[in-house]
C-alpha cells in the first residue's frame, strides 16, 4: 500500500501491551503489583493498628476505618445482613486487594491493571467458587446443599428437567466464568481504550504534517477522560466483585425457601 | 472526486493483498469481531439502561430504600454486563488468537 | 537494568491475551492468602477491637454527658419547685396580711357605727330629756295660766289635779 499515510499510527500487537519481561524468573510487573498491592494493604492496617485507637483517627487509621465500615455497611448488611459480619476480613481482603490491582491502571508510568491479565481475576474467581461451595456443604450438609441448589424448592416437578441444568451450569459454571470474566474484560476494555487514545494521541502529536498537531488535543481529552472513568472503574470492579462474592456465599449458606 | 478514486484504489490493493488464505481468515475474523461485539453490546446496552432507570425511580419514590436499591442494582448490572463482557471477550479471541 | 525491564514488554509474544498465565496466578494467589492470612488473623480484628472501643468511649462520654444533663435538669427541677414554694409561702402571708387588715378594718369600722350609734342615742336621749323637761315647764305654765284664767272667769281656783288632768290631756291630745 503506498498511499502517503498522514500519522504513523499502527496498533502493536496485543500481547506486547500486555506481557512484561522477566525481572527475576516468573516475575514481572503485573507480578510485582500483586505483590505491591498485598505490601500495600498490609502496611495500611498495620499502620492503622498501631495507632492509639481512642483518640479521633487520622491518616492511615482513618482510611482503614472508612473501608470497613464501608464494607461492613454497604457491602455486608446489605447483603447478607447483620449474620454475615463474620466474614468482613474475607470480603474486605478481596475489595483491597482487587481495587489496589485495578488502580496501577491509572497510575502514570505503572499504567496496567494487574486484573487485565486473566491470572489474578481467574484464581480469585476460583477461590470464591471453593469458599461458596464450602459455606453451602458445612451449612447445609453435601447433599441439602446439591439439592437446595439442583431442585430449587417451589418448582413444579415437570419443570425440574429444564431447571435443574440451567442451575447446575449457572451455579458451578457461569458464577465463576462470569466472575473472572468481569473483572478482567472490564480492566482489559478500560486499558485498551486508553492505549488506544494514548497512541493516536502521541501519533498527531508527531504528525509530519503540522496542521495534524493541534488536533492531538481531542484524542488528549478523550484520555484524560476515560482515565477519570478508569478510576471509577476500578473502584466499580472491585466493589462488584466483592458484593457478588458476598451474595453468592448468603445463598450457599441459606438454604431456599 | 479525487478523494474517492483514492479509497477504490486503496481498496482495490487490499482486495489484490488477500491472496493466501491465511490472511484472508484474518480479515474475515477481524471483520466478524466487529460484528460480535457490536451485537453483544446491543442487548445489555438496553439492559442496563433500565436498570438504572427503573433504580433511580425507585430511589426517587423511596429515597429511605435507596441504599437497598443502589446494591441491588449494581448486582444486576453485573450480571446483565457480563453478556457484553462476553462478547468483548469474543471480539478479542476472534481478533488476536 | 533491572529496574526498568519491568517496563518492557515481553519479548515473545506468548499465548492467548485472554489465557491466564501460570506465573501470574500463582504469584497473585499467593500475595492474595499472604494478605487474607494477615488480615483475617491480625489487622482486621485488631483494628475492629480499636473501633469497638473507641465507639464504646464514645458511647460512654455520651452517657456520662446524659447523666450530667439529667442531674442538671433534677436541680433546676427542684429550684423551681423551691421557687414555688417560696411563691406560695409569700402569696399565702400576703393573703394573710390582707385577711387581718380586712378584719381589723371591719374592727373598727364596726366600733366607730357602735361609737356613732351611742352618741346618737345620747343626743336622743338628751333631747327626749330636754323635750320632756320642756313640756313638764310648758304643762305647768299652761295649768297656771289655766288656773289664774279659770280663777279670773270663775272667782275661784279650780281644783288643780283637774287643770293638770285637762293640760295634759290637750297637749297630750295635740301631740298625739
Amino acid at each position: 500500500m503506498n498511499f502517503p499515510t498522514l500519522i504513523a499510527f499502527e496498533f502493536p500487537p496485543i500481547n506486547m501491551l500486555l506481557r512484561w519481561q522477566d525481572v527475576v524468573p516468573t516475575i514481572n510487573k503485573v507480578v510485582i503489583i500483586s505483590i505491591f498491592s498485598t505490601l500495600i494493604g498490609v502496611g495500611i492496617f498495620l499502620a492503622a493498628a498501631r495507632k492509639n485507637p481512642m483518640v479521633a483517627p487520622k491518616g492511615a487509621r482513618n482510611l482503614a476505618e472508612i473501608i470497613i465500615d464501608f464494607v461492613e455497611k454497604q457491602i455486608v448488611m446489605q447483603t447478607m445482613g447483620p449474620t454475615g459480619l463474620g466474614w468482613t476480613p474475607f470480603l474486605l481482603t478481596i475489595f483491597i486487594f482487587i481495587y489496589l490491582n485495578n488502580m496501577p491502571g491509572v497510575i502514570p508510568l505503572i499504567q496496567i491493571p494487574a486484573t487485565a491479565r486473566m491470572g489474578i481475576p481467574a484464581f480469585m474467581a476460583l477461590m470464591v467458587w471453593v469458599v461458596y461451595n464450602v459455606t453451602g456443604i458445612k451449612h447445609q450438609g453435601p447433599i441439602g446443599y446439591f439439592k437446595s441448589v439442583l431442585f430449587p424448592p417451589g418448582v413444579p416437578k415437570a419443570l425440574y428437567i429444564l431447571v435443574t441444568p440451567i442451575e447446575l451450569i449457572s451455579t458451578f459454571v457461569m458464577r465463576p466464568f462470569s466472575l473472572a470474566v468481569r473483572l478482567f474484560a472490564n480492566m482489559l476494555a478500560g486499558h485498551l481504550l486508553l492505549v488506544i487514545f494514548a497512541l493516536l494521541s502521541e501519533a498527531l502529536f508527531q504528525a509530519r504534517d503540522r496542521i495534524l498537531i493541534p488536533v492531538g488535543v481531542l484524542p488528549f481529552a478523550v484520555l484524560l477522560f476515560l482515565t477519570g472513568f478508569e478510576i471509577i472503574v476500578a473502584f466499580l470492579q472491585a466493589y462488584i466483585f466483592t458484593t457478588l462474592t458476598a451474595v453468592y456465599i448468603n445463598m450457599a449458606s441459606h438454604a431456599e425457601h | 472526486m479525487e478523494a474517492l478514486a483514492t479509497i477504490v484504489r486503496i481498496a482495490a490493493e487490499a482486495g489484490d493483498a488477500v491472496v493466501d488464505p491465511a490472511a484472508a481468515k484474518n480479515i474475515s475474523a477481524a471483520a466478524s469481531a466487529g460484528h460480535a461485539y457490536g451485537l453483544a453490546a446491543i442487548g445489555p446496552g438496553i439492559g442496563i439502561g433500565i436498570i438504572f432507570g427503573k433504580a433511580i425511580e425507585s430511589m426517587a419514590r423511596q429515597p429511605e430504600a435507596a441504599g437497598m436499591v443502589r446494591t441491588t442494582m449494581f448486582i444486576g448490572v453485573a450480571f446483565t454486563e457480563a453478556l457484553a463482557l462476553i462478547g468483548f471477550v469474543a471480539f478479542i479471541l476472534l481478533k488476536f488468537a | 537494568m533491572l529496574i526498568s525491564t519491568i517496563f518492557l514488554a515481553a519479548e515473545d509474544l506468548g499465548p492467548n491475551p485472554i489465557a491466564p498465565e501460570n506465573k501470574e496466578l500463582l504469584w497473585g494467589a499467593g500475595s492474595f492468602l499472604v494478605f487474607l492470612f494477615v488480615m483475617r488473623v491480625f489487622l482486621v480484628p485488631k483494628v475492629k477491637k480499636g473501633m469497638e472501643a473507641r465507639y464504646n468511649g464514645i458511647r460512654g462520654g455520651h452517657e456520662a454527658a446524659q447523666a450530667a444533663r439529667s442531674s442538671a435538669q433534677r436541680d433546676v427541677a427542684a429550684y423551681e419547685a423551691a421557687l414555688v414554694e417560696v411563691r406560695n409561702e409569700v402569696t399565702a402571708r400576703i393573703d394573710k396580711a390582707r385577711q387581718t387588715l380586712d378584719a381589723e378594718r371591719q374592727a373598727k369600722v364596726i366600733e366607730a357605727n357602735a361609737r356613732i350609734l351611742a352618741k346618737r342615742t345620747e343626743a336622743d336621749t338628751a333631747m327626749q330629756t330636754a323635750r320632756a323637761a320642756s313640756r313638764g315647764d310648758v304643762a305647768v305654765a299652761v295649768g297656771s295660766v289655766t288656773t289664774r284664767a279659770t280663777q279670773l272667769v270663775l272667782g275661784k281656783a279650780p281644783d288643780a289635779a283637774l287643770v293638770k288632768r285637762a293640760v295634759d290631756n290637750i297637749m297630750g291630745g295635740s301631740r298625739s
